[in-house]
């Protein structure tokens, strides 16, 4: 899926859902999207908005 | 000096993704331990916690199936801690008669010898028909043939009095792939763990019941060569001791779903609330599933430790803050700074320097 602003998981379940009812999914890979990538020299990694364009991979089992 | 209130956290290692900690048979609960000590307060699933005939009672530690443990992240369940729960025990139709006695003389062992409450049993009135597969990433996936069998057994024993389910169901046997031999040397993926977390997703969704599985499996010859940490899953005949054990003190479920519930589940001093999670620990490339993006959401302090696996889902691609952590060792010092109120950023150097914001 495409990745939108905002908060991820409702932007996944809104995907999913499209195909049935999610009963166990995951991000298994995330496309680069050209986009910079936080890195600091401390222990946090990150940009504290979660909120970055991206492709993403999801799998998942569906109730049907 | 007493120690600062616990910090409710979470430990999530997903399962069929061949976690180096936590991918095999009960081998997370040493760090489970660990956090759990750090913390004082740990919520995990039965991945983490269950080692077939091998498992740690700790009343530290709250035994949560994933999906709702997913739930609690996201704000829509509290947990109420219990002295015990009944279990009822679901089998599968499809196991056979001398797989099934052994399954039943577990559930005696556990009432005999560990004081549990065990019953009632009941047989889904058809095979329930598991099948494995794998995903494109190599993670570990299942099917379920008969949902509705499954439902209509856990419907039945919630009616008659269970207060959690143990479900055992005939998982297809392997005679060797390598994926299997894999497994057991330590260097594959836990080709059942997909499948089994479907079940009890399945069924502790549909029954806001605490619910855990084991698989049936005929026994495999032994391997000189098996890793240690697949070593708990060649002890006995059954994979269930752990599910009971675990699921004998695992909390009650607790929806959130409407505001008067909300308003008095937070009127509740014994409910554990989503909104006092202080942390959530996490393996370093698998942080794209829902316990830990919703936390993420929430704004509650992420903690990535490095555990090999086969994603690379990490905090810096999904470009979430997270504090890293080279070992589960690492982690528990963390989320004892964050216990005791420490920045974390003050145990590292260089220190960065503050930065005024122009008026």
């Amino acid at each position: 899926m495409e990745r939108g602003p905002g908060p991820l998981r409702p932007q996944i379940l809104a995907a999913l859902r499209q195909h049935g009812d999610p009963l166990r999914w995951a991000i298994t890979a995330v496309e680069p999207s050209g986009f910079a990538t936080v890195a600091s020299a401390g222990p946090a990694l990150g940009d504290p908005s979660g909120d970055r364009p991206g492709r993403l991979r999801l799998e998942a089992v569906m109730v049907r | 000096m007493t120690p600062a209130a616990p910090l409710l956290t979470l430990l999530v290692i997903p399962t069929g993704i061949g976690c180096a900690i936590g991918g095999y048979a009960g081998d997370g609960l040493p760090a489970a331990r660990l956090l759990a000590a750090a913390s004082g307060c740990l919520v995990t699933h039965p991945n983490v916690m269950n080692g077939a005939s091998l498992y740690w009672s700790d009343q530290r530690i709250h035994y949560v199936e994933g999906s709702a443990l997913d739930r609690f992240a996201a704000g829509e369940l509290a947990l109420r801690p219990v002295r015990r729960q009944r279990l009822g025990v679901l089998l599968d139709a499809g196991i056979e008669d001398s797989l099934r006695l052994r399954h039943l003389q577990v559930a005696e062992g556990c009432r005999a010898s560990l004081g549990l409450e065990i019953g009632p049993v009941v047989t889904t009135d058809r095979p329930l028909e598991v099948s494995l597969n794998r995903g494109p990433s190599g993670m570990s996936w299942g099917r379920l043939g008969q949902p509705d069998a499954l439902l209509r057994a856990g419907e039945r024993l919630k009616a008659l009095g269970a207060t959690a389910i143990a479900v055992v169901s005939r998982f297809p046997d392997d005679d060797g792939s390598e994926a299997l031999q894999a497994y057991r040397q330590g260097s594959g993926v836990d080709g059942l763990a997909g499948a089994e977390a479907v079940i009890s997703h399945l069924l502790s969704g549909h029954l806001g019941l605490p619910c855990a599985h084991a698989p049936a499996l005929a026994p495999l010859e032994p391997d000189p060569r098996l890793d240690p940490r697949a070593a708990g899953e060649e002890l006995g005949h059954t994979f269930l001791a752990c599910v009971l054990v675990g699921l004998s003190r695992a909390p009650d479920l607790v929806s959130l779903g409407a505001d008067l519930e909300r308003r008095v589940a937070l009127a509740d001093p014994g409910l554990l609330l989503p909104e006092a999670i202080g942390a959530v620990v996490a393996p370093a490339g698998a942080l794209g599933g829902g316990a830990v993006l919703a936390c993420a959401e929430r704004g509650v302090p992420l903690i990535s430790v490095a555990n090999p696996c086969l994603l690379q889902v990490t905090a810096g691609a999904l470009g979430l803050p997270a504090l890293a952590a080279s070992s589960y060792s690492e982690a528990a010092g963390l989320l004892l700074a964050l216990r005791e109120g420490i920045s974390p950023a003050a145990l590292t150097r260089p220190l960065a320097p503050l930065l005024p914001l122009a008026s």
